[in-house]
């Protein structure tokens, strides 16, 4: 009791050089202990002491890689509770998860925020992505060792990360939607040439969709995927304050010179060896400028909490009115019609659909062309895209500069492209994956044979 | 002289020992932990699986959801058709046509009752399989049929794909 009671009391200390510490103080009793507060901060080691003024615009980044972060944060918090309610079985995870829906207080709720978040966090990460293509955040400015492009890399594989970990979180309702999702996303996988069964087989444990399947799916979903993405993100963050913050500082250190600003009071430039003399003229550049920056805490830490809280916030309000599908019990005999894909793959099943090539006897499986080639291609293409791209110093850290106005047409053309595939995979496929209009009505067809 | 690399002593080696040592140990565990999730035993469904007695076939088709098989009647010939699209593995449905016609398979007349679509991507087969429209890229299989030397029920082996010309006769 002695030694706990220390950890709370600001006694004395009982040997020279020996002083208490508190475990926890919102109130600083002294200017030491306030010291200690802030050496030990969290915050402080994530966050520079001082961040300009510009990079923290919300016009800038929209903040969108802390509302990632926060809606990863929602689905491990919404995740906790599921864990101890859903049974990875395939006799009992259906039931379990309509128990979680139907009888269990909040079941619903929870149930719809995880869900909300990780799809929000599928939205999140791509448009997060776009801004820092939009913006050649990417690109390295003038501090030194950075390695920007190494941290887009990242954010790619973070990217597909996010894709699985939702797609595997797709299988464990075990309903129709469920099944068949992973039938046919499973069986792209095949399509790879040489390796793709065997891949297909590793993947799913077996032949076709069962047991060992939903074992492997919710093990991937809970433990693998979330710590690798938890690691990647570690070390995201890690290299965005080695990279000297966001490119718009890199910027602002291009496009201004250095300008004289009075001494800073509580600086001591003689002592730091920076100026000789009591009253020095000091010059400095944006970064550094009492008037364009601000100390990242409380100014930056209260900013991101104001996202994180607001994310947080949406993501509840949004979950009490956004009810979680959850249809038949899944039924390999059965294959509904349509069946459909998570909406974030239904651009790849709209192109596995149209790539089929017949070219006399010879034909390439569009689930080839259109689940492996392409995909692979547009990732690879979005990986390396940092070397090709040639554009000056100043195109780093702002939106639309004149001299990638190429590369960003060619992005928005993609991405429009795979936004209309998304919008008539979703809205424009009736039974039999025919095309109707969405205003058109579909025919009745018998749900069953 | 003083290029030569100085002689390695006792300590470099046990470094270098238990570096090595480390990494086995840890390319050991992950070959095993990655093996041991290749299932040895196979818990799917067997693939030779007896239909029921050829009398409860009428004449046409019957879908045996189970097995995910067409099984055709024609008279005292039967055949059957695999209903696991070829482009991603959903199940196709049978669409009777309203008038049966002959077509020549492989050198060989069958009358067609039905086609078949897939809910999945919109591939078309014909009633013998044929891929005709969307991205399926080969025909629907045919599997061998034969009758139990048992008890007389018909048997259909999931895992031997026979040609088109293939017709079990009673």
């Amino acid at each position: 009791m002695a030694s706990l009671s220390r950890w709370f009391s600001s006694e004395a200390p009982s040997a020279p050089g020996v002083r208490p510490t508190r475990l926890w103080s919102l109130r600083p009793k002294s200017d030491r202990e306030s010291g200690d507060a802030i050496t030990s901060n969290f915050l402080l080691h994530w966050f520079p002491a001082k961040v300009s003024k510009a990079s923290m615009a919300w016009s800038y980044s929209f903040w969108l890689g802390t509302v990632t972060a926060a809606l990863f944060l929602v689905t491990i918090l919404s995740g906790l509770p599921l864990l101890l309610l859903y049974v990875p079985s395939v006799e009992r995870a259906y039931q379990s998860v309509k128990d979680i829906e139907y009888v269990i207080t909040f079941g619903r709720w929870l149930r719809a925020v995880h869900r909300l978040s990780a799809h929000g966090m599928v939205i999140a990460v791509v448009l997060h992505l776009a801004r820092v293509f939009f913006t050649g955040a990417y690109k390295n400015g003038l501090g030194r060792n950075q390695q920007r492009q190494w941290n887009w890399v990242i954010g790619v594989a973070m990217l597909l990360v996010t894709l699985f970990l939702s797609f595997t979180g797709y299988l464990l309702p075990w309903d129709q939607l469920a099944f068949w999702a992973v039938t046919v996303g499973t069986n792209i996988a095949s399509a790879v040439p040489f390796v793709g069964p065997e891949m297909r087989e590793l993947l799913i444990g077996g032949r076709s969709i069962e047991q060992a399947t939903l074992i492997r799916f919710y093990v991937l979903h809970i433990v693998f995927l979330p710590g690798a993405l938890a690691a990647l993100f570690a070390y995201h963050m890690w290299r965005v304050r080695k990279d000297g913050g966001l490119a718009k500082v890199d910027h602002e250190e291009v496009t201004e010179s250095a300008r004289p600003v009075s001494p800073s009071p509580t600086k001591t430039y003689t002592l730091l060896g920076v100026a000789r003399g009591t009253s020095p003229a000091v010059s400095a550049r944006s970064l550094v400028a009492p008037d364009t920056t601000v100390n990242a805490v409380p100014d930056m830490a209260r900013r991101s909490m104001i996202v994180t809280l607001g994310t947080i916030a949406a993501i509840s309000i949004l979950a009490v009115f956004i009810a979680s599908p959850l249809e038949e019990p899944a039924n390999a005999l059965v294959t509904p019609n349509p069946a459909k894909a998570p909406w974030y793959f239904l651009w790849l099943q709209e192109v596995v659909t149209d790539t089929t090539i017949h070219l006399g006897s010879f034909t390439i499986n569009g689930a080839f062309i259109g689940g492996v080639i392409l995909p692979g291609a547009l990732v690879l293409l979005l990986t390396i895209w940092p070397w090709l791209d040639k554009s000056p110093a100043l195109a780093t850290g702002v939106w639309f500069p004149r001299s990638r106005r190429t590369q960003n047409i060619v992005f928005i053309v993609l991405m429009a492209a795979i936004l209309l595939l998304t919008y008539v995979g979703m809205a424009m496929r009736g039974p039999y994956w025919q095309f109707y209009w969405p205003w058109e009505a579909w025919p009745d067809i018998p749900k069953r044979i | 002289m003083s290029d030569q690399k100085p002689p390695a002593n006792r300590r470099d080696f046990l470094v270098k020992l238990g570096t090595g040592a480390g990494v086995v140990a840890l390319a050991t565990q992950g070959a095993a932990s990655l093996r041991a999730l290749v299932p040895n035993v196979s818990y799917d469904a067997p693939t030779t699986v007896k239909l029921g007695p050829p009398a409860d076939y009428p004449d046409g088709l019957k879908f045996l959801a189970d097995e995910r098989l067409f099984v055709f009647r024609d008279g005292n010939t039967f055949h059957a058709v695999s209903a696991t699209c070829t482009h991603l593995g959903c199940t196709v449905r049978a669409e009777a046509l309203s008038r049966p016609e002959t077509k020549t398979v492989d050198g060989q007349p069958l009358k067609l009752t039905h086609r078949f679509s897939c809910p999945c991507h919109g591939s078309k087969y014909d009633g013998d399989g044929t891929n005709v429209a969307g991205p399926a890229p080969k025909p629907l299989a045919w599997f061998r049929l034969s009758v139990s030397p048992d008890d007389g029920q018909l048997v259909v082996d999931l895992a031997d794909p026979v040609d088109r010309t293939f017709r079990l006769t009673i």
